[in-house]
């Protein structure tokens, strides 16, 4: 096997994890669509980075935390539904983008490309993957009971904003790793349909959010499999492979 | 006479620009059962939830120290999509099995591997109650606040846990303050009993204050027990 190759699977693996765990609680406290979102942000961010030739996550990161700064300044100015601000400040990114993004460029920025990963991208993409996966689990419980009852949560000490917040920065880190796997277009679904399946066919809480990283996993690791094989873009593939699994869960799913 | 366990006085709440509770004083020693009464609308979650910490106040709520706090509250509500098995919520509160089934135990349930292998939300109101009670319990507050916390369990029931309850607060030593929109088998154990609407309507000990006329007040009619 090429070390090249190597290298896409590597990173598809570890990010495919993080995103699927991630997804679990996403679905959960019904912000299914932010990953979708915020895959848009990073656009500009996304473009810089394929013009200048660096990181693409390195680009996306400055691009979301700015983005999520001007939705929550938006928010306390004007009192707007959240969604509201969120179509706002994603659908101006995009058009931001397209002003400077190169047309050659378009296809990577959209649908992702991890066939050129270096050593060095694999070696940041699995530390961050494994860092952002090892914070969401220590907040994963403590989220899901704030998420049932958020006086219940605050009773038992919980710090329910500087847990949102810090879920905010993993969901920026993850759309940043992620967005070089499937691009802006196709982040939500790496977040939403390894979770949305794994929902389907777990019984308890562990089944559900590990499934979902699992699931995570093999959709990238068959994605780019067959992208080696019949030499198709890599991130449609990944989530296509996603997506099959999730309608195999719809069969198993216990009435 | 046991310590004090809380203090209240002169307490206001105004939500929303609207007085919600006012000037209320009254206070719950150790192992003592306060009962709080009141029509509905009266102000008594507010009251708890202010207790609580949950909402700013004028007046004084003084906790002795390190008091360590349950709450049971009236609105609590599953997914019955959520997949949260009873065991998992009881990780929660990094309970063991031994604590798990001994607070099962108080509240009528018996805990079976399979009980705890249920989904959360798949579970009628009246057990969710239950377990909600027994979750509270699992890591033995020094004061437990309970919302209503007999809603969808059917009278037979709400007696027998009742009754349990009691004893298990007795022989934990532990301090309880009990809301409730009408007065049941929870006033024979109290210690006290507070009935308010908004403003406190009477305050003392059940014998002394549960009166035809004071329960006039509250309901708006004769009622005797």
């Amino acid at each position: 096997m090429e070390v090249q190759f190597l290298y896409s699977l590597i990173t598809g693996i570890f990010i495919g994890g993080v995103a699927g765990y991630l997804g679990s609680l996403l679905i959960t406290k019904r912000m299914a669509l932010v990953g979708d979102a915020l895959g848009h942000i990073a656009l500009p961010g996304v473009a810089l980075a394929l013009i200048y030739g660096f990181n693409v996550s390195l680009g996306a990161l400055p691009a979301l935390i700015l983005g999520i700064i001007l939705i929550w300044l938006f928010e306390m100015r004007t009192k707007l539904p959240m969604e509201a601000l969120t179509g706002i400040v994603f659908t101006a990114s995009v058009a931001i983008a397209f002003l400077f993004l190169p047309e050659e460029k378009i296809s990577t920025a959209l649908i992702g490309d991890i066939s050129q990963v270096g050593p060095w991208d694999t070696l940041v993409s699995v530390i961050l993957s494994i860092f952002t996966f090892l914070v969401l689990r220590k907040i994963f419980n403590k989220m899901i009971l704030a998420n049932l009852s958020e006086d219940l949560a605050k009773v038992e000490h919980i710090k329910v904003e500087k847990h949102n917040f810090i879920f905010l920065v993993c969901i920026a880190f993850v759309v940043a790793l992620g967005i070089k796997v499937t691009g802006s277009l196709l982040m939500g679904a790496l977040v939403i349909t390894p979770a949305a399946a794994a929902r389907n066919i777990a019984n308890n809480l562990s089944q559900y959010s590990f499934g979902a990283l699992i699931i995570g996993v093999i959709s990238a690791v068959l994605g780019i499999l067959l992208f080696k094989v019949f030499a198709l873009p890599a991130g449609p593939l990944v989530i296509l492979v996603a997506s099959l699994i999730f309608l195999i869960s719809l069969i198993l799913k216990k009435k | 006479m046991e310590n004090l366990a809380l203090e209240v006085k002169n307490l206001s709440v105004e939500l929303r620009g609207k007085k919600v509770l006012e000037d209320l004083s009254f206070d719950l020693r150790e192992k003592e059962l306060l009962v709080i009464l009141g029509p509905n609308g009266a102000g008594k979650s507010v009251l708890l939830r202010t207790l609580l910490g949950l909402y700013s106040f004028k007046g004084e709520i003084n906790w002795a120290r390190n008091t360590h706090l349950g709450y049971v509250p009236d609105d609590f509500d599953v997914s019955a999509n959520l997949p949260l098995s009873v065991k998992e919520f009881f990780d929660f509160k990094k309970a063991s099995l031994p604590e798990i089934s001994n607070a099962l135990q108080y509240v009528g349930v018996k805990s079976s591997p399979k009980f705890l292998e249920k989904r959360l939300g798949t579970l009628s109101m009246g057990q969710l109650h239950r377990v909600l009670i027994a979750w509270v319990l699992s890591d033995k507050p020094d004061v437990i606040l309970l919302d209503e916390p007999m809603v969808g369990i059917d009278i037979h029931g709400r007696e027998i846990i009742y009754n349990s309850l009691v004893e298990a607060w007795q022989r934990q030593k532990q301090a309880v303050i009990f809301v409730s929109h009408e007065i049941g088998e929870v006033i024979k154990k109290a210690n006290k009993v507070l009935a308010l609407n908004r403003r406190k309507l009477f305050y003392g000990k059940p014998e002394e204050v549960i009166t035809p006329q004071n329960l006039a007040k509250i309901y708006g009619g004769a009622i005797s027990l």
